[in-house]
């Protein structure tokens, strides 16, 4: 062989090389979880310890779900109620982040707002904002207007730390529409918010759908603020719930292993499903902002 | 005179539009963080909500007693919290070093022409969309005393003749919260650096090539310098989210053993939610929102000297 393939050849297999590690290091992990998922508790005690399970189970999901019974049902009942908790509190946020952050989005990227660069910069410090120096506040302020272990507490909580993302990316994405297309729709006789609503709007669909999908993600995901906020039975989400099991020696970790699966399933299957549009919107939220 | 009335148009119509967002941020942000503020310098006693107190729209919102700098000269005093600052110092720039290095590393790889390639940007995806505490215990299952794979792994290789406990010395725990928390942020770093190499003109390679460089040489002269904001961009992000990072400390270690890996945001946490010394607790928290304010102010005057020298 020449030289020159020669080279090319060892190049190649470097790189295959490393983009296998990569993937393994990437995904080994959660597959690791997976395979925890369905095997019984002793094979993974097993010494040596065998990566593909001798024997396949789903009785750690039945027990996260509540047909088989085991000695820690009291905690897993909690799996599915936090869940609905969850989908709620995700749901809510990611409805008003997409109707309120959008429109200031827009505005950012198309008007001159008064004390713009102020106010830019007060919704970047936000986002660098450590949430947990709000908890204090959040827990006495709760608790006079009673939304302590609420769900609308929460939902309140969640907008602090993703209302100054939805305006950075839908802001980033507005400014890649064309003005024309709004000024057009101003000489066809459309008002300004007409303009907005009924013909940028429409067109918006990848950015709405980066912003939205991430939220949804941020708010699934979140652990102290309802840890601390909503402590009584039933009223908080599944993250805590799972790091409340975690936490607790005498379960198994393969029943662990699968609440934690399910709590990450809907997630990893939202940003795989819709990742064309959150790559896109929030690298350039990210860059651009 | 119709110009001057479109233009007022525009400001008002436009701060309509930003109007919502604003008082959700006065209200869920501003005003607690002035809240919170204000714990930083009373004597919180949570039990007896006795004592001044703000009547705001039918609400009484408890004021407690004004200490002054009280809890933050205990503080200043407090050697736990000068241990804790420098384990933050050293979780935070191990933190930030690996996320980069890491990062940059996957971004390099795949950006090179292989088979299969929006297949790996997928994957990129998965440890960055899991929730902290699926994180957390996701490591436990790897590196557990008991039945972790990592420690299967090692054992049948015949590297290790027993189970290693990595979270049992202090020094290595700090070191598997860094490592398990680049996991699950170092892929974000890769998307940002690999949407910024894409838009690197491919005519700099095409010259740098002709010119006899080499694959090191190109990565020297071309793809570095053409990353810088990016590159920038990661630190800043990184040093903020390593100073805050919590919810794995809890899932993984609580702080311990001992206080050995407690950092600033842990002991602020530990202090306002475990022991109820809102006080205290506060003046830690304040803290650390004061660096990343500082984070702030210096990643603002770094991108606006980028934007405005791009503009020129």
């Amino acid at each position: 062989m020449p030289p020159a393939m020669l080279r090319r050849l060892a190049s190649r297999t470097v790189v295959y090389a490393l983009l296998a590690l990569i993937a393994l290091w990437l995904v080994g992990p959660f597959l690791w979880l997976f395979v925890t998922s369905v095997s019984y508790q002793r094979n993974l005690l097993a010494r040596p310890l065998a990566f593909i399970p001798p024997e396949v189970t789903l009785d750690n999901y039945r027990m996260v779900v509540g047909v088989v019974r085991f000695h820690a049902e009291g905690q897993a009942a909690k799996i599915l109620p936090s869940m609905l908790n969850s989908l709620i509190v995700a749901t809510a946020v990611t409805v008003v982040n997409l109707v309120i952050g959008t429109t200031a989005g827009y505005a950012y990227a198309r008007f001159r707002v008064p004390l713009k660069t102020f106010s830019l910069f007060a919704l970047l410090f936000t986002r660098m904002l450590p949430t947990v120096v709000l908890i204090p506040a959040y827990f006495l302020l709760f608790k006079a207007l009673g939304l302590q272990n609420t769900l609308t507490g929460l939902v309140l909580a969640y907008c602090s730390f993703t209302l100054p993302f939805t305006v950075w990316i839908m802001k980033a994405y507005f400014e890649t529409i064309p003005t024309d297309l709004d000024k057009s729709a101003l000489v066809d006789g459309c008002n300004r918010l007409q303009a907005y609503y009924w013909v940028v709007l429409p067109v918006s669909g990848p950015g709405l759908v980066a912003s939205g999908a991430f939220t949804f993600m941020l708010c699934w995901n979140e652990f102290i603020v309802a840890q601390v906020l909503n402590t009584k039975l039933g009223t908080t989400t599944l993250p805590p719930v799972i790091a409340g099991m975690n936490a607790q020696i005498n379960i198994d970790y393969s029943v662990i292993a699968a609440s934690g699966f399910l709590a990450a399933l809907p997630a990893v299957l939202l940003v795989l499903g819709f990742q064309k549009y959150m790559v896109q919107g929030l690298t350039a939220g990210s860059i651009k902002g | 005179m119709t110009v001057r009335r479109f233009r007022l148009s525009e400001r008002c119509f436009a701060s309509l539009l930003i109007l919502p967002v604003f008082l959700a941020i006065s209200l869920v942000v501003l005003f607690p963080l002035a809240y919170s503020l204000w714990m930083s310098f009373a004597d919180v006693n949570l039990l007896r909500a006795t004592g001044p107190a703000l009547e705001l729209l039918g609400l009484r919102i408890p004021l407690f007693r004004y200490v002054g700098l009280q809890n933050y000269l205990r503080l200043l005093s407090d050697p736990l919290y000068w241990d804790s600052f420098g384990r933050t110092a050293y979780f935070v720039g191990a933190f930030v070093l690996e996320t980069t290095v890491v990062g940059l590393g996957m971004a390099l790889v795949l950006h090179e022409r292989f088979v299969g390639r929006p297949v790996m940007r997928s994957l990129l995806l998965i440890p960055w969309s899991l929730s902290r505490v699926v994180v957390g215990l996701l490591w436990v299952g790897l590196l557990d005393v008991e039945f972790g794979a990592l420690n299967g792994f090692l054992y049948k290789a015949g590297l290790i003749d027993r189970y290693i406990s990595f979270l049992k010395s202090g020094f290595s725990a700090l070191n598997v919260l860094v490592s398990v928390y680049m996991w699950n942020q170092a892929p974000f770093a890769t998307l940002l650096l690999l949407a910024g190499m894409q838009s690197i003109p491919i005519e700099l390679y095409m010259a740098a090539e002709a010119d006899g460089a080499g694959y090191w040489q190109r990565l020297r002269y071309v793809t570095l310098p053409a990353l810088r904001g990016i590159l920038f961009l990661v630190l800043v992000v990184s040093t903020v989210n390593g100073f805050l990072m919590l919810d794995l400390i809890y899932v993984l270690t609580m702080g311990g053993p001992g206080n050995e890996t407690t950092t600033i945001s842990w002991l602020g946490f530990q202090t306002a939610f475990q022991f109820f010394k809102f006080g205290p607790g506060t003046a830690i928290l304040y803290t650390l929102t004061v660096f990343c304010l500082l984070l702030t102010v210096l990643y603002q005057k770094v991108m606006f000297r980028k934007l405005e020298a791009e503009e020129a």
